[in-house]
């Protein structure tokens, strides 16, 4: 995939760490990739500046030479990002990608010329390393190789699955505002070892590790939690006693709770 | 003749398990009881399953029907009894039946069953005797006992709640020396004839008697050896565990009835929907997990009443009932 140009548009923190994961993953080069923002934020350009990158702070220049370009600013200001590079737009040219929340393929469609061609993406924050859960959908005019395209780069950061729009909100809910609740997870769990005498470093380091290995089992062996979870319980053991006390605070209603309230907010914020 | 003891021995969870062949004298199957060579000479008369009958076997060659007695004739006996009857374990004629008074032995009586107000004759008579007295009565009954006459030994097989084994044979040691005990938990299902029911063996029974309990037992329920140790446990889940479904049978018929359905209806459809998932997971052998996944469609009805469910803690007031219920348990043991 040489000498595709690709480009970065727009103030988004994340980029820099997005970018970092893409140009490891060899599918496009740095100095085949341009990012732009304004002036204000020329510290995140000097990170994009240092692996490679061209940089700019005019968005339709940026754009006007891309065979791809990832909008990356804030859900409220893609409207005007797209306003900007409309006019550089064709169907032929280029694809049109956007991280942003809440943003549908509709709306950029709708700024955009006609038969432009886009893809709504999702990832998650841990995308920042490596480790994301990334969805797309693509959009009207989308090709199969935009599809692919687009596919390809998401796996550079972690996984990547194609869904049907209307999945985006409940996506939200779980993989977007997940990891906040497994930050909470952790911390908990560290406080508990700190409780029973644990140092804070260890017992917080134990807590993550523990979390990543559990979900690295559960991916890898694709068993059911369930069954994984019979496995870890011995009769009379600790670890079921554990399990009787998170059942009675009702752990499982606040997980589904916690993914329910963060979809509907999105549905809300999406004016459904 | 031996032919005869080919015959597969069929339970409510599947067939006895055919051990290995050992060199056996004809007419003794103790190998398709699945015990050992080792057992084969005892110094008492064994029991032992032919054709489906239970037999004794007083001599290596010689076999005739055992003879069940039952202390104590209330619903848990008679369930037991029709069982046995049913499954052609034992026939009605070689079974004695004793109750204080003729209201329960008037059921039993019509089968073709010997029935007595005499314990004693029962325990003297009979090869197999089960204990099936209210707990509370049990030390009264056991001081109306005499000693047994001759070297008559039976296997005692105890259903009574909270009485352990050690003080089964405390106090059966004053009526046989060293008394050969099974305890037993067998909940009120056996009824109908889908019990659950434990066993423990003790210090003076042989695997071959275990084997005679868990093949007479298993003809009303799945049927399982534990250590002693597990009884209550036991008890919260599968003795009190009955109770608890009623409750959930009751809500959901209730639940029903709120939406529209007629009582009579919610409650059959609630109780076969138990009855009809219970079955699911006993016979699919998937994880009830993936089962309740199987049953939850996306966005769908199932999965927003899981929801109510969990916010409600299930779970885990499940599990405080079982815990509740077993602790209870080892209390009045003690």
């Amino acid at each position: 995939m040489g000498g595709m140009p690709l480009t970065f548009a727009g103030r988004m923190k994340l980029v820099p760490e997005a970018c970092q994961g893409i140009l490891t993953s060899r599918i496009v080069k740095a100095e085949n990739i341009i990012a732009s923002c304004p002036k204000t934020d020329q510290h995140l350009l000097d990170q994009m500046k240092v692996m490679g990158c061209e940089t700019t702070n005019n968005n339709v220049e940026a754009a006007g030479s891309s065979d791809v370009v990832l909008v990356g600013v804030k859900p409220n200001i893609v409207p005007r990002v797209l306003h900007d590079i409309k006019s550089c737009v064709t169907p032929k040219s280029p694809l049109v990608t956007s991280v942003a929340l809440g943003v549908t393929i509709d709306s950029m469609e709708s700024i955009l010329p006609d038969a432009s061609r886009v893809i709504r993406t999702m990832p998650n924050i841990p995308a920042l390393v490596n480790c994301g859960a990334s969805v797309y959908s693509k959009g009207t005019y989308a090709t199969a190789d935009d599809v692919t395209l687009t596919k390809r780069l998401l796996l550079s950061v972690g996984t990547a699955d194609e869904v049907p729009e209307t999945f985006m909100d409940a996506i939200t809910g779980l993989s977007g505002a997940g990891p906040a609740y497994v930050f909470v997870v952790l911390e908990a769990l560290a406080d508990g070892g700190v409780k029973m005498g644990l140092p804070r470093p260890l017992a917080q380091k134990l807590a993550a590790q523990t979390i990543m290995g559990a979900a690295k089992m559960a991916i890898e062996t694709g068993k059911h939690p369930g069954q994984l979870k019979d496995e870890v319980c011995s009769p009379g053991g600790c670890t079921i006693q554990g399990v009787a006390a998170l059942e009675a605070g009702g752990v499982r209603a606040s997980f589904i709770d916690a993914v329910t309230q963060a979809t509907l907010k999105s549905l809300q914020t999406a004016g459904k | 003749r031996n032919n005869k003891y080919r015959r597969q021995l069929q339970t409510p969870t599947g067939t006895v398990p055919q051990s290995h062949q050992s060199r056996q004298p004809p007419g003794n199957i103790f190998s398709k009881m699945g015990v050992s060579d080792d057992v084969v000479q005892p110094k008492q008369a064994e029991a032992v399953v032919q054709d489906t009958i239970i037999h004794l076997e007083t001599t290596k060659d010689c076999l005739k029907p055992a003879k069940i007695g039952f202390v104590g004739s209330g619903n848990m006996a008679q369930a037991l009894l029709n069982g046995f009857v049913n499954k052609g374990l034992v026939e009605a004629s070689n079974v004695w039946a004793s109750a204080p008074s003729d209201r329960n032995l008037a059921k039993l009586k019509p089968l073709g069953v010997h029935t007595t107000h005499d314990n004693g004759l029962v325990i003297q008579e009979c090869d197999i005797v089960f204990l099936s007295v209210k707990p509370h009565l049990f030390i009264e009954v056991n001081a109306g006992l005499s000693p047994i006459e001759g070297d008559h030994k039976p296997l005692f097989i105890s259903i009574m709640t909270g009485i352990s084994i050690e003080k089964l044979e405390q106090m059966l040691s004053g009526i046989v020396q060293n008394p050969r005990v099974v305890r037993t938990m067998p909940n009120t299902p056996c009824m109908v004839s889908q019990g659950c029911c434990v066993y423990c063996l003790g210090s003076n029974a042989t695997d071959a008697d275990g084997i005679i309990v868990k093949t007479m037992l298993s003809s009303v329920a799945l049927c399982e050896q534990v250590p002693e140790s597990q009884l209550d446990g036991i008890c919260g889940l599968a003795g009190s565990g009955p109770a608890y479904i009623y409750a959930v049978i009751e809500a959901l018929a209730d639940g029903g009835v709120k939406m529209g359905i007629p009582r009579q209806l919610a409650q059959s459809m609630a109780a076969q929907m138990v009855k009809g998932a219970a079955t699911m997971v006993l016979e699919s052998g998937k994880h009830p997990g993936q089962l309740k996944d199987e049953v939850c469609s996306p966005g769908g009805t199932t999965i927003t009443a899981m929801h109510k469910l969990e916010t409600g803690g299930l779970r885990g007031t499940l599990m405080s009932a079982v815990e509740a219920s077993a602790q209870r348990s080892k209390e009045l043991g003690k």
